[in-house]
Parts: C-alpha cells; sequence; structure tokens
C-alpha cells in the first residue's frame, strides 16, 4: 500500500499559534489562575519601578558642588559628582591623574581589541597585553622612572584599585588554576598530594583570613628588611584563593570530556602536554566557559574585601567618603553608585561569556 | 593452560624473519584488578597481514588491540611492534604509536577542530610538517575516503559512516605501519556500515597491515589472511577464514559462528 505518492508541500502553522500575541496567550494569560498571577506581577512591578526612576532620575539633583545644591526629594548625584575622581583614583595626587587615565585608555584598548572579531593580530595582542602592557602600567602609575614622581601603592584606590586586583587576579588565577587541575588529575603521586593540599588549603580558608594573614602576621614572622608591599601581599593572596577555585572548576570540566579524546590523541602519538594542550584543554575550558566567567565574577566582587587591610578599592573609598562630615547622609547615593559600576563590569563579562560559548559552540560532543 | 589454535601451515610464522613482523606478543597476560582478561596470547602479525579477531562481548578482543599502541598496559609477557618492544618508557610508546594507526568504536574525531584540523593535527604537531604540506596530505587522504567535500565541516555536522571515515583518513595521514580497527562499524546505522566497510577493503587492498576486531564476518571472509576467536581472554582458534567459517575446530567457536550467522 503506498500512502502519498506526491511529497507533501509545506504549509504554513495554523493562525494564532505563532507570533507575539499568541505567545502572550499561551505563556501569560493561560488560564484565569495565569492571568490573575500575570495582572499582579505587572502591579508589583508598576509599584516598584515608578517610585525608583522617580528617585534616580526625574527628582533626582545632577548639578553642583555642596550638600545645598540638593532638594533632598530625589537622589543627590551631586555627592558622587563632587567625589568622582576619588572614586577613580583613590587618593592618588590629582596633578598625576594623567598617568592613571593613559592605563586606563590602554586597559580599555585592549579588551576592545580582544572583544571585537573583526580586528586582527589578536595573538600579538594577548602578548602586548600580558608581557608589556604590565610593565607600562607599572611604570606609569608607580613612577620612580623618566623623572615621573613616585605614587606609592597605599595612595592608588578607587576603581582604577579595583580593576587591578581584578585582572591581575584572574589573570593570574587561570594559569595557576590550570596547573593545579592538571597536577590534581596527575597519576605521579606527590604532584597529586601537593596539588589537593594546596587547593584544599586555599579554599577552606576565607578570602579576609588571608587577606588578614598577608597583611597582618607575614610582617610579624619576616624580616623587616623583606617587607613587600601590602598591594603585592593582596594580590598574591586574592591569586591563590581564587585559582584554587578556578583549579576545582577547570577539573569539572576536564572531567567532562570523554576518555576516547584523550585516547584519540594519544593513538596518535602525541605527548601528554600535546593531548592536553590541543585537544583536552580547549575542550575542557569550552565547556567551562560559564563556570570561569562566574569564578571571575566572584573574584572581581571579592576584590572589595581588601578593605579591611585597609586598601581603598572602589567600595572601600565610596565609604570613605560617606564619613566626609561636608556629605552625611548620601549613602545610598554612594552604594547605588558602587553597585552600578559593580553591575556594569560583572554583568559586561556575563554577556561576553555567553557570547563565547555561542561563538565556540561547533554541534555536539562526542 | 589448553590452547586449541589451529595453525594451518601457511599462517605458522616459526620460519620467518624478525623484521618481517609488525607485531609480536609474546605469553601476554593483563588484568584489571583481579579479573584476568588477556591470559597468555600469543599473536603474530606479519607486514602486509590482514586479521580479524571476533569472539563475544567481554572476550578481550579489544582491551588485545589496545594493548598494542600502549592504550591499555599489559602486566606480563612481552609485546614487539615493529621490532621496537613496548616498555615503560614513554617515548618509546609514543614512537610506537607514531607508527600505530587506530581507529575507534565511537570515531573519536575531535569535535572542536574541523575534519581537516582533525586530520592535520597529528602531521603538523607530532611530525613537525608545515601546515600547507599537513593540509595536502590530509586532504589526498580525505579524498581516498571520499569525503574531501566535507573538509571544512565540524565533525558533528557530519553522520557517523561519514565521521568514522574521516577517522580513518586521520589515522592514514600519519603513515602507519599497522592499522587498528576497534569495532569500527558497531556503533553505526546500518545503512551506514557499507561506506566504511568499503573503505576498509580497499585498505586491505592496499596491502595495508591490519589487525581488525569486528563482528563482520563478510569483511572477514573477503579480506582477511587469519581469523583469530577470543574467549574469556583466550585465543581459541586461529585460522585461514574459509576453513575457520566452514568448519570451525572448537566447540565454542561453532557456537559463537551459529550465534551470529544463524539468524
Amino acid at each position: 500500500m503506498i500512502h502519498n505518492k506526491e511529497t507533501i508541500p509545506q504549509r504554513p502553522a495554523p493562525k494564532g499559534t505563532i507570533g507575539p500575541i499568541a505567545w502572550l496567550r499561551g505563556n501569560l494569560f493561560n488560564g484565569p489562575v495565569n492571568s490573575i498571577f500575570t495582572l499582579l506581577g505587572l502591579y508589583v512591578l508598576y509599584l516598584l519601578v515608578v517610585p525608583t526612576v522617580q528617585w534616580a532620575f526625574i527628582d533626582a539633583d545632577w548639578v553642583g558642588d555642596s550638600r545645598e545644591d540638593c532638594s533632598r526629594v530625589g537622589a543627590c548625584w551631586v555627592f558622587v559628582n563632587a567625589r568622582f575622581s576619588q572614586f577613580m583614583y583613590g587618593l592618588y595626587p590629582s596633578e598625576e591623574y594623567w598617568r592613571a587615565n593613559i592605563v586606563f585608555a590602554m586597559f580599555a584598548g585592549i579588551i576592545a581589541w580582544m572583544v571585537i572579531p573583526r580586528l586582527p593580530f589578536k595573538r600579538w595582542m594577548t602578548l602586548f597585553a600580558l608581557l608589556i602592557f604590565p610593565v607600562i602600567a607599572y611604570v606609569l602609575l608607580h613612577g620612580g622612572y623618566f623623572d615621573l614622581p613616585r605614587v606609592s601603592t597605599h595612595r592608588w584606590g578607587g576603581l582604577m584599585l579595583t580593576l587591578l586586583l581584578a585582572s591581575v587576579g584572574m589573570i593570574g588565577a587561570l594559569p595557576i588554576g590550570i596547573v593545579l587541575a592538571l597536577g590534581r588529575r596527575s597519576n605521579m603521586p606527590i604532584v597529586k598530594t601537593f596539588c589537593v593540599i594546596f587547593i584544599e588549603f586555599w579554599r577552606g580558608v576565607p578570602l579576609i583570613t588571608i587577606l588578614f594573614m598577608a597583611s597582618v602576621m607575614l610582617p610579624l614572622f619576616l624580616p623587616s628588611e623583606l617587607s613587600v608591599d601590602r598591594l603585592i601581599r593582596a594580590l598574591i593572596g586574592l591569586t591563590l584563593f581564587q585559582s584554587a577555585y578556578m583549579a576545582e572548576v577547570i577539573r569539572g570540566g576536564l572531567q567532562a570530556i570523554p576518555k576516547g579524546q584523550d585516547e584519540a590523541a594519544a593513538a596518535l602519538g602525541m605527548t601528554y602536554w600535546k593531548r592536553m594542550g590541543l585537544i583536552v584543554m580547549p575542550q575542557a575550558l569550552k565547556m567551562m566557559i560559564p563556570g570561569i566567567v562566574n569564578t571571575f565574577i566572584s573574584l572581581f566582587k571579592d576584590t572589595t574585601l581588601v578593605m579591611i587591610i585597609g586598601l581603598f578599592d572602589l567600595l572601600g573609598i565610596v565609604q570613605a567618603a560617606l564619613s566626609d562630615s561636608r556629605w552625611l547622609g548620601f549613602s545610598i547615593e554612594g552604594y547605588v553608585f558602587a553597585a552600578f559600576v559593580f553591575w556594569i563590569f560583572c554583568f559586561s563579562m556575563s554577556r561576553y561569556s555567553q557570547y563565547l560559548e555561542r561563538k565556540l559552540n561547533t554541534g555536539h560532543k562526542h | 593452560m589448553t590452547q586449541a589454535a589451529t595453525n594451518n601451515s601457511e599462517t605458522s610464522t616459526s620460519d620467518t624473519s624478525t623484521s618481517d613482523l609488525m607485531v609480536e606478543m609474546r605469553n601476554v597476560n593483563k588484568w584489571y584488578g583481579d579479573f584476568h582478561v588477556l591470559r597468555d596470547i600469543y599473536l603474530e602479525v606479519k607486514r602486509g597481514e590482514r586479521i580479524v579477531v571476533c569472539g563475544p562481548s567481554g572476550s578481550g578482543k579489544s582491551t588485545l588491540i589496545r594493548c598494542i599502541n600502549h592504550l591499555e598496559e599489559h602486566q606480563k609477557g612481552e609485546i614487539v611492534v615493529g621490532g621496537i618492544p613496548l616498555t615503560q618508557d614513554v617515548k618509546r610508546i609514543e614512537q610506537i604509536r607514531r607508527s600505530v594507526g587506530m581507529v575507534f568504536q565511537h570515531f573519536n574525531l575531535f569535535p572542536h577542530l574541523s575534519v581537516l584540523e582533525n586530520c592535520c593535527i597529528a602531521p603538523m604537531w607530532v611530525q613537525k610538517k608545515p601546515r600547507k604540506e599537513a593540509e595536502a596530505l590530509a586532504m589526498e587522504y580525505l579524498e581516498r575516503v571520499r569525503i574531501a567535500e566535507q573538509a571544512t565541516k565540524y565533525p558533528g555536522q557530519l553522520s557517523g559512516g561519514q565521521q568514522q571515515r574521516v577517522a580513518i583518513a586521520r589515522s592514514l595521514c600519519m603513515h602507519p605501519d599497522v592499522m587498528l580497527f576497534d569495532e569500527p562499524t558497531s556503533a553505526l546505522d546500518p545503512e551506514m556500515i557499507k561506506e566504511v566497510l568499503d573503505v576498509m577493503v580497499e585498505l586491505a587492498e592496499e596491502g595495508m597491515t591490519m589487525i581488525c576486531v569486528t563482528h563482520e564476518m563478510g569483511f572477514a571472509k573477503q579480506v582477511a589472511d587469519r581469523v583469530i576467536f577470543m574467549d574469556q581472554g583466550q585465543i581459541i582458534e586461529e585460522n585461514a577464514p574459509e576453513p575457520f567459517f566452514n568448519n570451525p575446530q572448537s566447540e565454542r567457536t561453532q557456537l559463537f559462528l551459529s550465534q551470529i550467522l544463524g539468524h
């Protein structure tokens, strides 16, 4: 028996099953209960959004230079405005802001170059960002070379310090994490034991404790001529702490790669490092993008903890400004501003990771 | 241990010079924990010989060929591949693996690399060939397995049969002296088995040394010089295909053949 002699031509879907109206009907108004919840939800949203917009934008005061310029009905962004450069540079001397600005601009340029797919020479840019840029940034920010006056690290602060801590932490934590993850999966007992102990130690201790130990305890034990800059100590503590988390994220990714991948690479005569570097790691890292970015974001926010050892990151400097007697009572504005800046950076990282995931997706795994 | 193997005069290798032997396994034993997976394996494969290994699942056939390129480690006995004794030495293992190609049941193509890159990666990184040369070589072999037009695609975009042919090309790009096939058609839909077997038959006819774990008895009859039957970790019977299929000696072989040919 033959059912269909001719190929059945493609027909459009029935009316009212596709399109935005159908979506609304299917997802928000399918039945009386859901319709009530939808309307209720819209009402709650209205209650929250309208006063917020009113406070933050419509009734807000933007220009001025003292608290008298604020009407006190809406937000007083004058406070943020007046303190803006401090929020960006901390206690960095204002006549040297141009040095920080150059570093900021280069940093933004590098990020843009890496993120925009059309721009060429990504590999050279990566090398520049990892090898040359840190030297330039150090020379410019720290000074003491080429007639630049020295600006000691305890005057660094604000967003500049936050970005410095976060980028050094990320760039350091990823490779250390990779090595620790591989070490933990190694067959060599000494390497494995070392990695397990290292990871479990750093993961088991709160970051605050590590920062505190680095800043208060370490100088007690080390001879005074060996004293390391407080910022460097914080950087090392932060990097090692995050690399332990990173190692576990990457180990999870490595475990998700089928054994056959490593076997196929081995059967082609590849050495361990080539198998890892060319076959296993690229796949694992790709799968681990959400986890890695998650760690990066939490690292970014964890940088605020350096406050307890007397470094003024963005949040720290905002808090310090709040206790200024001329600006008492503007803590909401200060915290909202800090939260907004943090959110911008974290949200950008999150969006970029989603873009990367889509770009690197080459079909199903085997 | 009773070895019911019945070598016929044609395949007995006692009078062959060692240089002609591609693979020698002498008294090879392997355990997974307490489980004795390979028991007193003796196997010699001459250059250009085509061997088919069959047997019920769990009989150790995959383990046997995986020992040849040290994807599995044997605990006792001696394995010599192309004149090089297989030891723990990593450099030596890698040297042997460069001359031994392997095709897996589940293809194991690298999903993050295109078909062409899958074929180029080992010539470029292991044999240090320049990219141009590696790509030309890869295209030549992709042509031979009739899949050159898919070179820029990713493995996930290909059918199982196409993926397995790419996997064969990937191995051939290393110019192996011997090819190991580990149930290459077991994971394929029936209509794709033939396209892979055709490639393997061509390879056999070109004189490639092949050791093939497979249940494709038609393929065994067509190209094999010897068929080896394994059960419970031992080689039970070993013979040329014609006598092997028509006149199996051991009871277990007869039972196995009746089960896979009988329906």
